[in-house]
């Protein structure tokens, strides 16, 4: 247990460091997309509802939170990448 | 079968990455990362989807399409408020997963912690994003700061509660209501053009509490992509940042530009017709266009792109000098820009430009005001002083397209407006810029 939470936080760390020098790379001109295309990233947090949903029992209360955060990570994911999508296409006719 | 997916899920969101790097690359990135998500979607189920009832299937397709939907209608100058709402919706997905974690099973305390943590910054990043939302609708005044410093205090201190004490239902309902209360306080005491600060600030806390729900349900994919988002924001907010030479915590305290000093100016500000812009432009050789926030809410984009061509048929050099935090969120005017087909190879960024002023017949500034002060150079007292601006007041010549001579967002009077080589075009920008193409017609 010990040991998986350490290799965990590694992850984590290495993540974020190889996360944080291929974005500081980006040019001015792209961040309203890597805004929103970061918004599309933090949708995954679909994941976790879907990985608790099945185990939350009968509570008609928890099922309901549970169902608002599958919408808000659904939106999230598909406008986001569609939004991205949107502007990108812009970026890319002018080349 | 499970790992290798996530494996190659991983891959695939560092490439988009690193595509993300050029423009010309960029739409790549976005396909990679539909993919990537996709297949660490597609992993959660485990190949089991019996599982799962109907109200959970139409809650996905409903709001997926809901999605779609918003994505294609929104205008791109409705951008910053979209990305608001987006940070607030992610905040508050992973905000609602740790509050049925904490509520369902007996969590060892470690990852009751963890789980805390993602209610509260979840919540706060919640309903801190829908007063940003609001705010940038200008439908929102600045607040009380004194009550905001309380809260400010109070709400990291209710995240260590479970030290002390057991969790029950009204503790967490308790913890959940101090951050929504902490997150629109906060929110509610920065103003507008502090808004590119906020929202990437608050870009980062919808990764973060994404990547604690990650560690609370043990998925690695979801700890890795999280904490993406989070770095992400944290650098965008440190760029923000370091372009208004604040830190975040003084832009996070709020009240800034709300105390007027040296509103007065020595002498008349000369003004200008559209028709001796347009004969001023015809003799230059090269100009620079200046946009800001006042482009963005005059709608004002196509009208520049017009005087754009209107300027490069006659032979004339046209770049764009973008300052980063000109508009409501980063990378704002670009993408305005960007919409109405100016090429992204003639916007220039202040490191860029600032060595091209001195060389340049003519700039126009359209819609931006404290982004081209030259008090932040000279005037040690002032509250801008020292933060990098685009040194228009070196050009030969310079048009600000302004609705009058009201201070801007530090609440400063802007000396260029002044200059011996100045001139004011009092107008609504679009209407401005399209009387002036109209007397090129003319010339």
């Amino acid at each position: 247990m010990e040991a998986t939470f350490l290799l965990t936080l590694l992850i984590t760390f290495l993540a974020s460091f190889i996360g944080y020098e291929l974005i500081s790379k980006i040019p001015q001109t792209l961040h309203t997309p890597l805004m929103s295309g970061s918004n599309a990233i933090s949708g995954i947090t679909l994941i976790a509802a879907i990985l608790i949903y099945p185990e939350v029992g009968d509570s008609q209360l928890l099922k309901i939170i549970i169902l608002v955060a599958i919408a808000f990570a659904t939106l999230n994911i598909v406008g986001g990448f569609s939004v991205t999508g949107r502007i990108l296409e812009m970026f890319k006719k002018n080349d | 079968m499970i790992e290798i997916i996530l494996l190659v899920s991983s891959v695939l969101f560092i490439f988009a990455l690193k595509l993300f790097g050029r423009p010309s690359t960029a739409h790549r990135a976005n396909t990679f990362a539909m993919l990537a998500m996709a297949l660490a979607v597609f992993s959660a189920f485990n190949f089991d989807f019996s599982k799962y009832d109907s109200a959970f299937y139409i809650t996905i397709v409903v709001s997926g399409l809901l999605g779609v939907l918003i994505s294609k209608r929104v205008q791109m100058t409705q951008m910053p408020e979209l990305v608001g709402l987006f940070n607030g919706f992610g905040g508050g997905a992973s905000g609602a997963i740790a509050y049925v974690e904490l509520s369902g099973s007996s969590l060892p305390i470690s990852d009751v912690f963890v789980a805390i943590f993602s209610m509260g910054i979840g919540m706060f990043t919640f309903s801190g994003s829908l007063v940003a939302v609001m705010k940038l609708r200008g439908k929102l005044n600045n607040f009380n700061k004194k009550l905001a410093d309380i809260f400010s205090v109070f709400f990291p201190t209710i995240l260590v509660i479970p030290a002390v004490l057991e969790m029950d239902d009204l503790l967490m309902e308790f913890i959940i209501l101090v951050a929504i209360i902490s997150g629109v306080i906060r929110v509610a005491v920065i103003g507008g053009a502090d808004m590119p600060v906020v929202i990437a600030f608050l870009n980062s806390l919808s990764g973060i509490a994404a990547m604690s729900a990650g560690f609370i349900v043990n998925s690695i994919i979801l700890i890795v992509a999280g904490a993406l988002v989070g770095a992400s924001g944290i650098i965008l907010t440190l760029l923000m940042c370091a372009a208004m030479n604040r830190t975040l915590r003084d832009v996070l305290k709020g009240g800034f530009g709300t105390t007027t000093i040296n509103n007065e100016y020595e002498k008349d500000p000369i003004s200008t017709s559209p028709e001796d812009v347009a004969i001023q432009l015809s003799y230059a050789e090269s100009v620079v266009i200046v946009p800001g926030y006042g482009m963005a809410v005059a709608q004002a984009q196509a009208a520049v792109k017009e005087l754009t061509n209107t300027l490069k048929d006659k032979n004339i050099e046209v770049k764009f000098a973008i300052h980063p935090v000109a508009g409501r969120m980063p990378g704002h005017m670009n993408v305005l820009l960007a919409e109405v087909d100016i090429d992204y190879e003639d916007m220039y960024t202040l490191e860029d430009i600032n060595s091209e002023f001195s060389s340049t017949d003519v700039v126009i500034v359209v819609g931006a005001n404290d982004v081209v002060n030259p008090l932040a150079r000279t005037d040690e007292d002032s509250p801008i002083y020292g933060m990098p601006i685009l040194d228009v007041d070196l050009a030969k010549q310079v048009i600000v397209l302004k609705r009058s001579m009201s201070p801007g967002y530090a609440g400063i009077a802007n000396p260029l407006f002044v200059n011996d080589n100045a001139k004011m075009l009092f107008a609504d920008a679009k209407e401005g810029l399209e009387n002036i193409i109209k007397s090129f017609e003319l010339v």
